[in-house]
């Protein structure tokens, strides 16, 4: 180091000849320091614990709300299948009427029995399908009409058997009446 | 005794450490007005050394926490205010260092033969000369003079504050306390 550096390093005191402005740049400080810091409040239990009741109590209410509005859906639902249900068993009586009817007659023969049933059989199976898929949409009209349309099959195959088999027994009887 | 220096004003930190206002504002009065220097060698214009400073504490009182007796608190502190001082120039895009060093380097030796007689001839050893020929270095020559000389930092630190290698910090220092002799010489 020489003797200019020696000097300047001697002296450094004297360069510090400025003078802030002491109470503004503290004042700005200060402002700056009481921004409200973001408190941890996990540090305190008894705030851990009321923010645990009120997700709680928060949890509870979202699932009353959506269980309350399902309930108002299934209540629909209900109304509607009750509707359905009164239709579905009055074809169902009328249909199992029949059938014992048929089953009854006298007058078919074992073989014809068979067939008939047999077919009912199959609508019986179409209509299971039909009950299956109106469980999974209701809405939806087509699978109504089909099961209507299944029941109405089944009625319109008893109404015609059972046409044939009085018919056959006017004959007869007209026969008989005419011998 | 170097114990004693490291732990100067350890009372006001550790009370400024636990947000004692009052501490806190005892040791803003014992270095503002240092700090504000230091800031104003950097910079040159006042407004911005006082946003520094003003910035400098902040952040100084809100990690003090991380200030473990290393160093004095000042000298932390300077650091601080150095740094950003620095930054603030890089941000403005203002030379931290002068673009001519590499020249430098090749002939380092010849140049410093050459200071002797520089300095032999220097007229005065008036500090009012010393202080004006210094306004009157280039931006990249004024910092590592200040930051050598008045600052009282070493190359290696220097070379650490500006982002520049040691050895590039001594030759630009060379150069620039060349140039800083030459302008006294004109005053």
């Amino acid at each position: 180091m020489d003797d200019f550096e020696k000097y300047i390093k001697e002296n450094r005191y004297l360069f510090d000849e400025q003078r802030a402005d002491k109470s503004k740049i503290w004042d700005n400080i200060e402002s700056r320091l009481n921004t409200p810091k973001s408190i941890v409040v996990w540090r305190f239990p008894i705030l851990k614990f009321a923010a645990s009741i009120l997700i709680l109590v928060g949890a509870f209410s979202i699932i009353n709300m959506y269980l309350n509005s399902g309930l108002n859906y299934n209540n629909q639902n209900n109304i509607v299948n009750q509707e359905l249900r009164d239709i579905d068993t009055y074809y169902k009586d009328l249909v199992s009427f029949q059938v014992q009817l048929v089953k009854n007659s006298s007058k078919l023969q074992d073989k014809e029995k068979e067939e008939f049933l047999s077919f009912m059989d199959e609508l019986d199976e179409e209509y299971n399908t039909l009950k299956l898929e109106m469980k999974k949409n209701l809405n939806n009209e087509y699978i109504l009409e089909a099961i209507v349309n299944n029941y109405k099959k089944r009625i319109e195959l008893i109404e015609n058997l059972l046409e044939q088999i009085n018919n056959s027994k006017k004959s007869n009887e007209n026969e008989g009446y005419i011998l | 005794m170097e114990t004693n220096i490291l732990y100067r004003h350890k009372d006001l930190v550790e009370k400024s450490k636990s947000g004692d206002r009052n501490s806190q504002y005892q040791l803003y009065e014992l270095y503002v007005d240092a700090m504000y220097n230091v800031s104003i060698r950097i910079l040159g214009i006042k407004e911005d050394a006082e946003d520094i400073v003003q910035d400098s504490f902040v952040e100084a009182f809100k990690n003090l926490k991380s200030f473990r007796y290393e160093s004095t608190f000042g000298s932390w502190l300077k650091r601080i205010v150095i740094n950003k001082s620095i930054n603030y120039l890089k941000i403005k895009k203002i030379p931290v260092t002068s673009f001519d060093y590499h020249e430098y380097n090749i002939s380092e030796d010849i140049n410093e033969q050459d200071e002797e007689g520089i300095n032999d001839s220097v007229k005065s050893r008036d500090i009012y000369k010393i202080k004006n020929g210094i306004k009157h270095l280039p931006d990249g020559y004024r910092q590592i003079i200040n930051l050598y000389l008045i600052e009282g930092y070493d190359h290696i630190e220097i070379a650490e504050i500006l982002g520049i290698t040691i050895s590039t910090s001594k030759s630009q220092y060379h150069r620039a306390k060349k140039k800083l002799i030459e302008i006294i010489n004109t005053l």
